[in-house]
């Protein structure tokens, strides 16, 4: 519990562009594939709670980045999210943005990394 | 890869309508979760506790933030009109008329912002789509049919003029031809002198004797004595007017009264019409004493006239009137009177 809150503090200013860059690897994808799919890539390191993670789909979803399309599975509606035009511009934009930022950071933390690596 | 049981899925639903889940958000969540608990049941786990963990991690707080977020997100999108009409009757027609308000204002003012400068842009517009005419268009082709023009020959100059105008007045004089007396030919001999002495006198009696004759009728004292003179060389047959002894009625004047008076039959229709007058019939009395050229001068009409001319025709013999002792010809008038008792 204390990594996820601490991953989710961080994780609040990053979601945005986590989700979009995944979609834009993908055509389309549902919620829980996306919390998945962070899952599996960074090993558990950072946890997507739905409660976090469909606000954002929404938000963009109204923003006109992303299209949704209900699908049966199973006898349940699965929505599906996909990038539009401006939602794939945008995912380029907010992950060089988010690459930029990263770098930046690391500089400022690199010294007192340095010790513990 | 496990499912679950629909019942375990109900249970879910039922478990995320207790927390009052907005009803957009369900079916989503509920995949997710469902999911979620798929992947527990594959990890061998028994959803008994899978549901516990469940409920912990989506616990109500949870779901009230998403629900929160939701309407947050909606509320952002919703106008006035939403609120106005949170919990009344939608489907009533108010409601669409005001959802589409600001569509059909804006559409109403570009209409009438369109409609009103094509009005007054009309006549540039109308002006620019016609063609101005150039000064060698052709504005209308008439076909004309070929009119045949004769020419009219002026008036010949008159020739006659010009041969005239140089001919000069010329009048016949020739040079007298000298011949022998035997060829010169007499045409028109002046009248001879014994014949103007002869005819002279001849005429000069002739015109006196006719004058006379003309004259005397108007005037009534004409000098006897002067036709007694020229009237003895007269032939008989002249008509008088005056002569020294008027013709007579044989028997006189009362004698002729009694024959009118006995022959003259009042005519019916004067009688009728009650006209009376007098008849004035002309006649001659010849020089042998007979009635001639009996005519009605001036009468009254009615068979009046015919009446007099007949009766004066019926008459004897008159005594014929006399000049110098010669009986002659006389005009005489008689007036007839016609009276009613």
């Amino acid at each position: 519990m204390e990594n996820n809150t601490t991953s989710n503090e961080y994780v609040r200013g990053t979601l945005k562009t986590i989700v979009l860059n995944l979609l834009a690897e993908h055509d389309r994808m549902y919620g829980y594939e996306i919390t998945q799919e962070v899952k599996d890539r960074t090993g558990g390191a950072i946890a997507l709670t739905f409660g976090a993670l469909y606000p954002v789909l929404h938000k963009l979803e109204q923003e006109g980045l992303l299209l949704t399309e209900s699908v049966e599975v199973d006898g349940r509606l699965r929505k599906y999210y996909s990038l539009t035009h401006t939602g794939n511009e945008t995912a380029r934009t907010k992950t060089n943005d988010l690459e930029r930022f990263i770098d930046a950071v690391r500089l400022l933390l690199a010294p007192k990394n340095l010790a513990t690596e | 890869m496990k499912r679950l049981q629909e019942n375990r899925i109900d249970q879910i639903s039922k478990y995320l309508q207790a927390n009052k889940l907005d009803p957009e958000l369900l079916p989503e969540i509920l995949d997710h979760l469902a999911c979620e608990a798929e992947e527990s049941l594959w990890d061998g786990k028994p959803f008994e506790q899978i549901y516990r963990d469940m409920v912990k991690t989506a616990d109500a707080q949870t779901l009230l933030n998403l629900s929160v977020d939701h309407q947050n997100l909606l509320a952002m999108e919703k106008s006035l009109n939403d609120i106005v009409f949170e919990n009344r009757n939608k489907s009533y027609g108010a409601y669409d008329l005001r959802k589409g308000y600001g569509q059909t204002i804006q559409r109403s003012v570009v209409m009438g912002v369109a409609f009103f400068l094509l009005l007054v842009m009309f006549p540039k517009l109308y002006a620019r789509l016609t063609p101005d005419p150039k000064p060698e268009d052709i504005a209308y082709i008439v076909e004309a049919t070929p009119v045949d023009i004769i020419m009219e020959e002026p008036p010949a100059p008159p020739p006659a003029k010009e041969e005239l105008a140089p001919v000069p007045k010329t009048v016949k004089s020739l040079t007298p031809e000298v011949l022998p007396d035997s060829k010169v030919e007499m045409e028109e001999l002046p009248p001879v002198v014994e014949d103007l002495e002869s005819a002279q006198p001849s005429t000069a009696t002739v015109d006196g004797a006719d004058n006379i004759e003309v004259i005397a009728p108007p005037v009534a004292n004409v000098p006897v004595a002067k036709e007694t003179a020229v009237g003895v060389e007269k032939r008989e047959e002249k008509e008088f007017v005056h002569v020294e002894q008027s013709p007579q009625y044989a028997g006189g004047n009362e004698a002729m009264a009694a024959f009118l008076r006995k022959n003259l039959k009042y005519p019916r229709p004067a009688s009728q019409a009650g006209v009376q007058g007098k008849v004035f019939v002309q006649f001659t009395v010849g020089s042998d004493g007979k009635i001639e050229n009996a005519t009605a001068l001036k009468g009254i009409g009615f068979g009046c006239d015919e009446e007099a001319v007949r009766v004066v025709k019926m008459m004897k013999d008159w005594m014929p009137g006399k000049q110098a002792g010669v009986p002659v010809r006389v005009r005489f008038t008689l007036p007839i009177a016609f009276q009613l008792d």
